[in-house]
């Protein structure tokens, strides 16, 4: 969907074809993943613990080289950045990053000498609304303080690219929602691309117009969560019957559940506008749903 | 309008956000809450009061334009279309209500209760202080 918002641009924000990662001495983390964010999207990333999500995102931005395969941000290679494209790229890491002995005060002045375009009055506001104390050392802060300040320094620089790994685990539940505002203004103002990963997923369903499920190594899935809801729907049954069932529905199985007496659940994306037979048995999913069965 | 009451959603819910905004602006235009002229929401308003990605808002817009419930002012913000200027009867509304009812009711024969026994607790639920 093209609209005054999100004008369309050819040159995708981040773009991954067949990254292989790998950590020394470890299994394969990422097996030849794919995956593309296009500018005005905001894609939740949904993964089980030890999927692979932090590794992927810190591929994603340069910060980790791949044994295989190719990263791009805004067509740029993401290990050969140059600064006016690395400008463009905010991120807020899992674990907080920032430079304990400084104050806020300091840590906002140091990072302002790197980038061309910094909004002051954007940060003088957040600090004020998020109750943030500017002169006090960063190591005394709390955990949810540390973590808005991390997202302070991340929106300064007004990126075009945003890169959120966890960034609402600490806070509390008005906290995350007006972070979320927060996003939805980066969006609005300058059509930013936001990717982040969140086990919260009441935040995912509000914010991450598409979804991208993170299984085995791979984007297993990336649609928006709007045909997710409409187009998947869970049916049970025997395996002959199922397996009549999804041809005559020309749908897409997703993830095959074995039952007792050889029956299945079987959870399928059908094609918009499809209708399913009378007296099938199907259950509409939500996107508690999907995160079980597809990561 | 202000846009923090405008509508409600529910997250964790089978329906799309979108869906739920449309269902929930014809219901207020059926009832008459929101009439002919009326200006609802901006699409940035909307987006930052619920905390919802902008393109849903304006996708559950359009639909409700497509399906002559809201008109677009040029350079303006919407508005209640001009068709409706008062609440629609009551048949209409109780038609309003079918599918959800529908929907329950097939519930409700899936759990083998009687017809009294579902009534019953319809009746308690419309009792119940909002």
């Amino acid at each position: 969907m093209t609209s005054p918002h999100f004008p369309h641009t050819e040159t995708p924000s981040a773009e991954l074809h067949g990254v292989s990662l790998a950590y020394p001495k470890g299994d394969l983390v990422l097996k030849g993943l794919d995956w593309q964010l296009l500018p005005g999207q905001v894609v939740g990333l949904l993964g089980r613990n030890g999927a692979g999500k932090t590794t992927l995102l810190e591929a994603l931005l340069g910060l980790r080289e791949p044994q295989a395969g190719t990263v791009q941000l805004f067509g740029q290679d993401a290990q050969l950045l140059d600064d006016a494209t690395r400008a463009r790229i905010g991120y807020v890491p899992q674990h907080s990053d920032l430079f304990e002995g400084f104050t806020p005060a300091q840590l906002l002045a140091y990072f302002r000498s790197f980038y061309p375009r910094w909004n002051e009055a954007k940060v003088e506001g957040l600090l004020s609304r998020w109750d943030i104390a500017r002169d006090k050392p960063i190591r005394k802060l709390s955990g949810g303080q540390k973590q808005r300040l991390s997202i302070i320094r991340a929106l300064a620089h007004e990126p075009d690219l945003l890169v959120l790994d966890e960034p609402v685990a600490s806070l509390d539940p008005a906290g995350r929602r007006d972070f979320l505002r927060e996003l939805v203004g980066e969006v609005l103002d300058r059509g930013a691309t936001v990717v982040f990963s969140t086990h919260i997923l009441s935040d995912l369903e509000r914010v991450a117009f598409n979804l991208a499920f993170m299984s085995e190594g791979r984007i297993a899935l990336q649609a928006p969560l709007d045909d997710l809801l409409e187009q998947v729907r869970a049916f049970t049954g025997t395996v002959t019957e199922m397996a009549t069932l999804m041809t005559r529905l020309n749908a897409q199985p997703l993830k095959r559940t074995p039952l007792e007496a050889g029956r299945e659940r079987v959870l399928a994306r059908l094609p918009a506008a499809a209708t399913v037979p009378v007296g099938v048995a199907v259950d509409r999913v939500n996107l508690d749903d999907l995160f079980a069965e597809l990561t | 309008m202000d846009p923090t009451h405008f509508v409600h959603i529910n997250t964790g819910s089978p329906e799309p956000i979108y869906r739920q905004l449309i269902e929930q602006v014809k219901r207020r235009v059926a009832a008459g809450q929101l009439k002919a002229g009326d200006e609802i929401p901006s699409v940035r308003e909307l987006a930052q009061a619920l905390a919802v990605h902008p393109m849903t808002i304006s996708k559950a817009y359009s639909l409700l334009e497509t399906e002559g419930v809201l008109e677009r002012r040029r350079g303006l913000s919407m508005v209640v279309a001009a068709q409706h200027q008062r609440a629609q009867s009551t048949a209409d509304r109780v038609e309003l209500l079918r599918p959800t009812l529908e929907k329950a009711a097939a519930e409700a024969r899936q759990l083998e209760l009687s017809k009294t026994q579902a009534l019953q607790l319809f009746k308690s639920i419309l009792e119940e202080a909002p």
